[in-house]
C-alpha cells in the first residue's frame, strides 16, 4: 500500500491515531535501512556492519523525530492544515518507503561488496573501491529518497489540494530534514568507514565540529590552495 | 482566556471615513463562522497563530482584547526563555540562565522600544487600527516567532553539542530566527492588510524592527558565547561585532 502510493488510501493512515502503526514503520525503517547499513559496511569488516545495523536506522529515527515539532507547525504557516501528529505520520510513513527501498537493495548490495576487492589483506589502500562504494551508496540513497518523497508529494497534494502548497510542504520539510540529517551523519559516522582509519562505533572527536563547518573549511582550503 | 461569548458582535467593515476596512481581496476576519471561535486558553492561541491567524485577528478587533494579547506575550516569554536554555546549552554554566534571561529580555525590548514607531507608521499610513490591535498584532509576531524558534530548538541542540565555533552556532541561531521572525512579519502585515494598508511606512518599520533585534544581540552579547561580565564593557555596533567574531572565527 505504501509503496503503490495510492493517495486516497494512504490519506486515511495519515490520519489515523493507532500507535501500533507508528510502531510498525519505525519497525520498517530499522529493518530496511538496518540490513542497508549492514551492508554497506560489511565492506569494510564484518564489525563496522554489525554498527551500522543499529546506527543507519537511527539517523532516520532520530532526523525524522527531531525535526517533528517544526515539521508540524511548518505544515499549516504553508496552507496544509495538518496536526502535529498527522505530519510526523507522512514523514515517517516516506521514511518507511526509503527504507523499503533501501532494504530491497541491501542484497544487491552485499553482492557488490562481495564481488569488489577486499580490504583485508590488501598491502595498499584500496581507494579506487572505497571511492567506487561511497559512489555506490549515494546513486541508491539518492534513489530511495527521490521515490519516497515523489510518493509523499502526491500525498501532500491530496491532502492540500493544492500543487504549490505540498511543494512548498515538501521542499520546507526536505531543507530541514536534510539539514539535521546531514548533522546526525556527521555524528554517528563512520558508516562504510575511511580505509586508513579503525573500525569504531563513533569516532572519538563524533561531537567535535559539525558537516558544515568542515565543508566549508574543505571549500576554502580548496581556493586558497 | 478571551471572551467568552461563542459569537462577539463583528465590527463594521466600514470604517467612519467611508473607506472600506479591507483593502485585501480576502474578506475580513470573522467573515467564517470558524475564524469567530473564542481563543480560550495558551494552547488555543499556539494552535490559533500556527493554523487559523485570522482567528487571532478577529478576536484582536473585539472589545477587550486584553487577555489574548496578555496570553500571547507570555507564550512568548515563556518560549524564548526555553529557546534560551538551548542556547545556553553551548557554553553551559551561567550561560543556562544568562541567556534565557537574555533573549528574553531582548526580544521584549526591542518590541517595547519599536512599538510607538510601529502605531505612528499606521496612522501616517492611514490605517485604522488601534493602539491595542496593534500591540496584539506584535504581540501575535513575538509568539508565533518563538513558537517557531522552539520547533528549531533539537536541531540547535544537535548542533550546540557538536561544535566550538561561536561564530558557527552564532550564525545558526541568526538564520533560525530570521525564518522565524520572516513568518511572524507575514502575520503582522497579513494583520494589516485588514486595516487600511500600512504600505511602505510598514516596510520602512519591518527594517527598523530587524535592526533593533540584531543591534540587541549586541547590546546584551555574549549570548551564545561566555564572558567575565553580564553586559558587555565596550558599546559596539553589530556590523563591526560580526566582522570581529569572523575573524577571530569564535
Amino acid at each position: 500500500m505504501l509503496l503503490g502510493g495510492n493517495p486516497e488510501a494512504l490519506k486515511d493512515w495519515a490520519a489515523g491515531r493507532e500507535t501500533g502503526r507508528m510502531l510498525g514503520y519505525a519497525t520498517v525503517i530499522f529493518a530496511g535501512a538496518g540490513l542497508y547499513g549492514a551492508a554497506m559496511g560489511y565492506w569494510r569488516s564484518p564489525l563496522q556492519a554489525g554498527y551500522n545495523l543499529l546506527k543507519f536506522p537511527l539517523v532516520i529515527l532520530a532526523t525524522a523525530f527531531g525535526n517533528a515539532l517544526l515539521n508540524g507547525m511548518l505544515a499549516p504557516l504553508f496552507g496544509l492544515n495538518v496536526r502535529f501528529r498527522q505530519s510526523l505520520m507522512l514523514v515517517l510513513m516516506s521514511f518507511t518507503i526509503a527504507a523499503v527501498v533501501l532494504g530491497s537493495f541491501a542484497p544487491i548490495v552485499f553482492f557488490i561488496i562481495w564481488n569488489a576487492p577486499s580490504l583485508a589483506g590488501q598491502t595498499q589502500v584500496p581507494w579506487a573501491t572505497y571511492n567506487f562504494v561511497q559512489l555506490t551508496q549515494v546513486v541508491i540513497i539518492a534513489f530511495a529518497g527521490t521515490a519516497a518523497n515523489l510518493r509523499l508529494l502526491r500525498l501532500l497534494q491530496a491532502l492540500s489540494g493544492s500543487e504549490r502548497v505540498a511543494h512548498k510542504v515538501l521542499f520546507s520539510w526536505l531543507a530541514g530534514n536534510l539539514f539535521l540529517g546531514s548533522q546526525l551523519c556527521w555524528i554517528l559516522r563512520p558508516f562504510i568507514g575511511s580505509p586508513g582509519l579503525p573500525v569504531e562505533f563513533l569516532r572519538p572527536n563524533a561531537f567535535q565540529g559539525n558537516f558544515y563547518e568542515t565543508v566549508f573549511h574543505a571549500i576554502s582550503h580548496l581556493l586558497s590552495s | 482566556m478571551n471572551d467568552p461569548n461563542p459569537a462577539p458582535p463583528v465590527i463594521p467593515t466600514t470604517m467612519p471615513s467611508g473607506q472600506p476596512a479591507v483593502s485585501s481581496a480576502q474578506p475580513p476576519p470573522g467573515a467564517n463562522p470558524e475564524e469567530r471561535a473564542p481563543i480560550p486558553n495558551f494552547a488555543a492561541a499556539i494552535e490559533a497563530i500556527l493554523r487559523q491567524p485570522r482567528r487571532v485577528m478577529y478576536q484582536l478587533r473585539q472589545p477587550r482584547p486584553g487577555r489574548l494579547i496578555a496570553a500571547m506575550v507570555f507564550v512568548s516569554i515563556l518560549c524564548s526563555l526555553i529557546y534560551g536554555i538551548v542556547v545556553g546549552t553551548f557554553s553551559g554554566g551561567p550561560q543556562l540562565w544568562i541567556a534565557p534571561a537574555k533573549i528574553a529580555a531582548g526580544l521584549c525590548v526591542s518590541a517595547l522600544i519599536c512599538l510607538p514607531s510601529l502605531y505612528i507608521f499606521a496612522c501616517l499610513s492611514g490605517s485604522q487600527a488601534r493602539l491595542v490591535e496593534v500591540v496584539g498584532l506584535v504581540a501575535g509576531l513575538l509568539m508565533l516567532m518563538t513558537v517557531l524558534l522552539i520547533g528549531f530548538a533539537p536541531v540547535a541542540w544537535v548542533f550546540s553539542q557538536s561544535t566550538e565555533s561561536v561564530a558557527a552556532m552564532g550564525a545558526l541561531h541568526l538564520v533560525f530566527w530570521l525564518i522565524s521572525v520572516s513568518f511572524g512579519l507575514r502575520f503582522l502585515k497579513a494583520g494589516f492588510a485588514h486595516y487600511n494598508p500600512a504600505g511602505d511606512g510598514l516596510k520602512v518599520w519591518i527594517v527598523i524592527f530587524l535592526l533593533v533585534m540584531v543591534q540587541m544581540t549586541t547590546a546584551l552579547r555574549p549570548i551564545v558565547g561566555t564572558a567575565d561580565t553580564f553586559l558587555p564593557q565596550e558599546k559596539k555596533f553589530f556590523v563591526s561585532h560580526w566582522m570581529e567574531c569572523l575573524k577571530t572565527g569564535k
